[in-house]
């Protein structure tokens, strides 16, 4: 059930007024039947996954708990974590990598390795890695499991999130999944506020800009002298696209008075490529942040490496040594989370060489920026490390949305070998192909500008939202309206296409 | 506390980690800083840390760091 459909709007205006009407103390119970049923409304076949991921969580967390409470089996603890996790992310690495797996070995050693007919079960990147921190959390003492199997379960399953995220953590969302909410106006109001927001940006901007992305990548040969019109289009798309999501996603929880961890912190005014990861995808950041970054860098061979480092290259740059090596693995599998291809493992590991090369030089840009007398606050350099991280940022996106790594370096040859921006005019946009190629891009255009500006405030501190609310009710119910037509007028005419984050 | 003090102060020399007690919280402190921090307080006080040990209760503020110190020396 997409979440751009009549049908889903009913689903969850249906969800609410039973939520709402219900005795409180089963306000969660009617979430965990309704996230069931939308999960089940995705493909019956796929609720085994879904299944398989909340039991063995939910049992390993017991066992991990009772061997931490019991003294004589403290030492099982992290033999349960591990077997739990290897069954949790066991699953998830059958269902995506193991045909890719397959193909290589078959390159490779020139076999016939049949590949295995696996379905991928929607948001099983999602689920499985929000259980598999619970269970981490679990063995770190940070939360107690939870006994409850069906309140666990609503933690696993609780249908906004369940196929883009964000990735929960188990404390914060439980301290809000399983308590009464009352109903309140505002809650309702804010959260329709964001989803139509979020809408804006899906059907609006996203959708157009992807009618030009698809096309240039579509029609590589074609469009071979607009390259960097695709990167720049695909760039737009991807982030109004997924953060439109979350807008949407955030909001539907809000309706039911639970506030979700925010997902994007306006990624291209990041000042660097570490401080765009902290803006863009935040919830999977800080993940591998928590679960791989943290536990990688304090690893017994890590620090042996750290000490061997220190000695080699002084006390400064070798403790820095350790901490990009790490960057670098935390990346490769930031990379192959997105997909099992060659392709996002060149999209990890350039992001994780980016990273870790600005690591090792953090000492002499120091030094530099001490020499030239800059103190990194000031408005024209700020501006400078905007600009720069976000053309870095978009010559990425060549791995991320070229269909192969050939690709890839194919496009990125023909961007700087040809440029012919009146191609541009030859795209067939909008649905049918019939739309006046000039008009979609300044839908486009105005769109960027509204989201900049509001992204500009944002940054500033301005509270936008809590000022529409202190805005006499005529001109807020006038701002809703006018949203409603844009989708209406410059959303029906794009190219409908489903959220690119729903495929991982 | 003193050689707590001018490590913390070696690493980010633009944060006042005498008053600063919402390093963590309002991400003062990033990973980058944090494992340059437990790479350097490792060496000197002798101690290991896991990733349980990594919560902002313990890298809040230079106090809160001293006290998770004191805690694993003993």
């Amino acid at each position: 059930m997409s979440l751009v459909s009549n049908l889903f709007v009913l689903f969850v205006v249906l969800t609410l007024v039973i939520y709402y009407i219900v005795p409180k103390k089963l306000q969660w119970m009617v979430l965990l039947f309704f996230s069931y049923l939308y999960y089940i409304a995705g493909g019956a076949k796929y609720v085994f996954f879904i299944l398989f991921s909340t039991i063995v969580t939910y049992v390993f967390a017991l066992l991990i708990q009772n061997a931490h409470d019991s003294e004589n089996r403290k030492k099982y603890a992290k033999l349960l974590l591990i077997i739990g996790l290897c069954c949790n992310l066991g699953m998830l690495g059958v269902v995506k990598y193991a045909n890719f797996f397959i193909e290589n070995i078959n390159l490779l050693f020139k076999a016939n390795i049949p590949g295995l007919s696996i379905l991928f079960p929607l948001g099983i990147s999602f689920f499985t890695f929000q259980s598999s921190g619970y269970l981490i959390d679990v063995y770190w003492k940070r939360v107690k499991a939870e006994k409850n199997p069906f309140r666990y379960a609503l933690f696993v399953s609780f249908f906004p999130q369940l196929l883009q995220g964000p990735i929960g953590r188990y404390q914060p969302l439980a301290d809000q999944l399983y308590v009464p909410h009352a109903f309140s106006f505002l809650t309702i109001s804010r959260g329709a506020e964001r989803i139509l927001w979020g809408f804006c940006k899906k059907m609006i901007l996203a959708d157009w800009a992807g009618c030009f992305a698809d096309a240039i990548w579509g029609n590589m040969d074609k469009y071979n002298g607009i390259m960097f019109f695709g990167l720049i289009f695909y760039g737009i798309q991807l982030y109004a696209d997924f953060s439109g999501g979350m807008d949407v996603v955030i909001g539907i929880a809000e309706m039911f008075g639970i506030t979700l961890e925010e997902n994007f912190r306006r990624p291209y005014f990041a000042v660097s490529m570490a401080d765009f990861w902290k803006r863009w995808h935040m919830t999977l950041g800080e993940w591998m942040m928590n679960y791989v970054f943290y536990p990688v860098s304090l690893s017994k061979w890590m620090v042996k490496f750290g000490k061997w480092s220190k000695q080699k290259w002084g006390r400064k740059q070798g403790r820095v040594v350790p901490i990009a090596l790490a960057d670098l693995i935390v990346f490769f599998l930031v990379g192959i989370w997105h997909g099992a291809s060659w392709k996002y493992v060149a999209y990890g590991l350039l992001n994780g060489v980016i990273i870790a090369f600005s690591e090792l030089m953090v000492n002499q840009y120091r030094n530099w920026r001490t020499k030239l007398n800059i103190k990194g606050t000031e408005k024209w350099f700020v501006i400078f490390a905007v600009v720069r991280t976000y053309i870095i940022v978009n010559l990425r996106w060549f791995f991320d949305r070229s269909d192969t790594l050939t690709d890839a370096f194919y496009m990125i040859k023909q961007a700087f070998t040809h440029f012919d921006p009146s191609q541009l005019m030859l795209i067939s946009a909008g649905r049918g192909g019939t739309a006046f190629v000039p008009w979609a891009l300044l839908i486009i255009a105005v769109g960027c500008v509204i989201m900049v500006t509001v992204g500009y405030f944002q940054e500033k501190g301005y509270k936008i939202r809590e000022s529409l609310e202190k805005l006499p009710l005529p001109v807020t119910v006038g701002i809703y309206i006018l949203l409603l037509v844009a989708i209406g007028m410059f959303g029906s005419t794009a190219t409908p296409k489903g959220f690119i984050y729903a495929q991982f | 506390m003193e050689e707590l003090m001018e490590i913390l102060e070696d690493i980010r020399p633009d944060v006042d980690f005498e008053e600063c007690t919402t390093l963590i919280d309002d991400k003062i402190l990033v990973s980058f800083d944090i494992l340059s921090i437990i790479s350097e307080i490792s060496d000197a006080f002798d101690i290991t840390l896991s990733p349980a040990d990594i919560v902002a209760e313990n890298f809040n503020s230079a106090e809160a760091l001293w006290d998770m110190i004191c805690r694993l020396r003993d």
